[in-house]
């Protein structure tokens, strides 16, 4: 920064960039709820069966859950 | 789709040429947040858990601890899931990270940092190495050997290098690239092998506490979360925060993405956990209860993206139905803060990390 500038052009900067940033994010194109939040609904229904925490699994294919033990007679 | 997007003022660009006054940028920037608001105002034409409200309820879900993993001398403050669905890492408050099996409890491995809090850790997707940084506002990367023997700490790389504490990292899908976040405001990626800075993130005003990196198939972003109670998404290439959402009302400590990419979590200091819908740019839900009145420090998604795990500093975990908003379990069990939870790989287990220095695998 040039010794010439005066102190004020460093808030001047932090602005410009606020104004710039803004501008991207109102420049973005968005989608209504009840769309997106029907997707993500679908997503949810798609995996439900592949979600062993959500539906549980039986002890013999989870590695964490205890198995029943064998009795050698 | 029905899109609405708004077309800022053109005044912005000519004022800077006659040299634009601070005010009058003031001026463009509160009309700009007006218009934001508006135009997000007008996409919220339905709530998320009315649009849930056919779905089915989730079932009682009988989730227990099954494994109680001790070791750790102090807090633990990260662990991370090695793509094996058996092997995780965690760091912990004395300096220690400690590489687990997790189906036989057996420790693999044990490096000693010079430094204490090691507030980060994630494992390197080939599962060859970790990662880990805190308090020495670096993030190393340890190679794992196969030789028990073997000094891990030193074949330790310093790769990133911020000027606050590591308070984020995770590996981009491969073992190349390091994303990191810290106390010091910013995000970074680096390069491993050459630990060559090859992206900074700057927009957060104060700590990023947490990021996520998106889900592969939906290309080069992440989240990130702090202080300043801002979730941002930046594209990873340009380094540009593409959006941004500010509606808690203190710390974001953690960000989460939906298993889908189209939304993401985040888990705050004001005892709520909230959802956000990135294609309709806001807020979706918010998980909360009045009887919940301890900062949440940690969230993580199941599978299917239906439950949210997320962990709180008044000892448990609740287990939230993501569609309907409502809460459908409490995992009792820890005797501190928790301060991490992640789902497994494969789905099939939880794991916590909390300040009582033990972690719990729940299934």
């Amino acid at each position: 920064m040039s010794g010439k500038m005066c102190s004020g052009s460093n808030s001047i900067i932090q602005a410009q960039k606020l104004v710039d940033q803004l501008q991207i994010e109102a420049g973005m194109e968005r989608f209504k709820i009840s769309l997106t939040a029907a997707d993500l609904v679908q997503y949810c229904q798609e995996h439900r069966r592949s979600d062993p925490l959500l539906t549980g699994i039986s002890a013999s294919s989870n590695p964490f859950k205890d198995k029943k033990t064998c009795v050698l007679l | 789709f029905v899109s609405v997007s708004c077309c800022p003022s053109k005044m912005a660009c000519q004022g800077l040429q006659k040299g634009e006054t601070l005010a009058s940028l003031k001026k463009e920037s509160e009309s700009l947040k007006k218009k934001l608001e508006e135009e997000r105002g007008k996409l919220n034409d339905v709530e998320l858990h009315q649009v849930a409200e056919k779905v089915e309820a989730v079932a009682a879900l009988s989730l227990k601890t099954r494994r109680v993993l001790k070791g750790h001398g102090n807090k633990v403050l990260c662990m991370d899931w090695c793509k094996d669905k058996r092997r995780l890492v965690s760091s912990s408050q004395d300096g220690k990270v400690i590489v687990w099996d997790a189906f036989t409890l057996n420790k693999e491995h044990g490096v000693t940092l010079p430094c204490t809090w090691v507030m980060a850790c994630a494992y390197a997707p080939s599962g060859c190495a970790v990662a880990c940084g805190g308090l020495d506002n670096k993030c190393s990367v340890v190679p794992l050997s196969l030789d028990r023997n073997e000094n891990l700490a030193a074949k330790k790389k310093s790769v990133a290098m911020h000027t606050n504490y590591l308070s984020g990292c995770s590996f981009t899908n491969s073992d190349m690239q390091l994303l990191t976040s810290s106390g010091d405001g910013t995000c970074a990626l680096w390069d491993v092998e050459s630990g060559q800075l090859l992206q900074s993130f700057h927009g957060h005003t104060a700590d990023v506490l947490s990021l996520d990196l998106a889900p592969s198939e939906t290309g080069n972003t992440f989240v990130s979360g702090g202080s300043d109670m801002k979730a941002n998404v930046w594209d990873m290439r340009s380094g540009q925060n593409i959006q941004s959402f500010e509606s808690h009302e203190s710390d974001i400590n953690c960000v989460k993405y939906y298993p889908s990419g189209d939304a993401f979590a985040s888990a705050s200091d004001d005892a709520t956990c909230r959802f956000y819908d990135l294609r309709a740019d806001r807020e979706v839900a918010v998980y909360q209860k009045d009887s919940i009145i301890f900062g949440a420090s940690t969230v993580d998604f199941s599978l299917s993206g239906r439950l949210l795990f997320a962990g709180y500093n008044d000892y448990t975990i609740n287990v939230w139905d993501v569609l309907k908003g409502t809460r459908v379990s409490i995992l009792f069990g820890h005797e501190n803060r928790i301060s991490r939870v992640r789902v497994s790989p494969d789905g099939a287990a939880l794991c916590s990390a909390s300040w009582d220095s033990s972690l719990r695998i729940w299934a």
